[in-house]
């Protein structure tokens, strides 16, 4: 095992700092243009431009697109299966935050 | 090395038919699939029964796997036969590509049949491309989303030696956790992910952010709550308090009858950021114990003085 320190990194934040194009978003996501093309007419992505070379995502498709992919592959759901179990997916986030904000320690 | 039993994982006899396998699998990784499943083991459940799904679903894999011969059992020692592992690649969950805290590449069986399957395939056999982009989750407090921060983040990833050996390779990097970050949030680091191929530019690093659960806050986005217990005459008379918050500490002041639940909103006092959170202090009321004659006194004084029905909307 070797061990590499590298000092003091600066980042940016996804969802607040940059934009992703559709080339970046593939990369990160891992998922192919086709999956996020697809996500993008079924209404899960919502880029900025009208045409896809330039299309921007903010932060969080990074999310969406990676949880997409990993359903898409993984659990082999096509794309309105897929919209569907993001919109739920998030609604249970949100019902969870609102649990815990309620729940007494 | 421990042998597996990819058939027990996935809770088959050896003689299932095809048919049989896919549908196990797929109920299965609907139940323990990590995005979707609340099962603390999850991660690795999931990770195992792709592995063993990926060898069995493909006869050919199914058939070598087979002649390991049925008398293994799930855990038993086992040695494989020298030099099967030269010359494989990593493969792994898709976005999750060889890293974090429980990716345990280097297997045996995830190489010998791995491999054949398909892993590891795609842009890393060009002349030139760019690395591949990472992904790890990192832990911090609230107090750190207040004021910022410098986070040593600990990776583990399996990279490939001279020898065409796979050895893992620790690195830590201190991250620079900007003020006003959420959960849920990621954080990019440019270039620090998978090395590139050729002259190709390395991959980036992307880090979601996960708050650990804190004693006292309770998070919502920007917002933080905090239950605020009360004595009922403090309650009832409205005080002045002093209330400890992220930053340090306020001077409150409760309103008289003020109830349970009721929610005092510190405008500006969440999560800084573009857009600062609130900060909301909810109130509580706890009884004094009637644990002394004196109290007991208090207490029938208090019934006397107050006609109270608090049952008078049932």
């Amino acid at each position: 095992m070797s061990k590499t320190v590298i000092n003091y990194l600066e980042c940016q934040v996804v969802e607040e700092d940059i934009h992703l194009t559709l080339f970046e978003l593939c990369q990160a996501s891992q998922a192919s243009e086709e999956i996020i093309i697809s996500l993008v007419l079924e209404g899960v992505l919502e880029p900025i431009g009208q045409q896809a070379h330039d299309w921007q995502f903010t932060g969080p498709s990074l999310r969406r697109a990676k949880l997409a992919q990993q359903l898409t592959e993984e659990l082999q759901i096509n794309t309105p299966g897929v919209a569907l179990a993001l919109d739920l997916l998030e609604r249970i986030d949100t019902l969870q935050a609102q649990l815990t904000r309620l729940s007494r320690q | 090395m421990k042998f597996k039993d990819y058939y027990e994982t996935l809770g088959l006899k050896r003689d299932a038919t095809q048919e049989q396998i896919k549908s196990a699998y797929r109920k299965l990784a609907r139940k323990f699939h990590p995005d979707v499943s609340k099962e603390a083991d999850a991660e690795t459940r999931f990770k195992e029964m792709g592995e063993a799904y990926k060898v069995l679903k493909d006869p050919e894999t199914r058939a070598s796997y087979d002649q390991l011969g049925a008398n293994w059992q799930n855990g038993q020692d086992f040695q494989p036969p020298p030099n099967a592992d030269a010359g494989f690649e990593f493969g792994g969950r898709g976005g999750h590509a060889g890293f974090g805290e429980s990716s345990d590449f280097g297997d045996y069986f995830e190489r010998m049949f791995g491999q054949q399957t398909g892993f590891g395939q795609g842009r890393r056999r060009q002349a030139h491309a760019q690395g591949e982009d990472h992904h790890a989750k990192v832990r911090i407090d609230l107090e750190d989303a207040y004021r910022g921060a410098e986070r040593n983040v600990s990776l583990r990833m399996p990279v490939v030696d001279d020898h065409g050996h796979v050895i893992t390779k620790d690195r830590t990097l201190s991250v620079n956790i900007p003020k006003g970050i959420r959960a849920g949030q990621t954080l990019r680091l440019s270039g620090q992910g998978g090395p590139g191929v050729g002259e190709g530019k390395a991959g980036d690093l992307y880090l979601e952010i996960v708050f650990r659960p804190h004693p006292r806050y309770r998070i919502d986005g920007r917002d933080v709550y905090v239950d605020l217990p009360l004595a009922p005459w403090e309650a009832a008379l409205g005080a002045s308090l002093t209330v400890p918050i992220p930053e340090g500490s306020v001077e409150l002041a409760i309103p008289p009858n003020s109830v349970v639940g009721r929610k005092l909103r510190l405008k500006g006092k969440g999560i800084p950021g573009k857009e600062t959170g609130d900060l909301y202090v909810v109130l509580n009321v706890v009884l004094p114990p009637a644990d002394t004659e004196q109290a007991k006194e208090a207490y029938r004084k208090l019934q006397e003085a107050i006609p109270f029905n608090p049952r008078a909307v049932l």
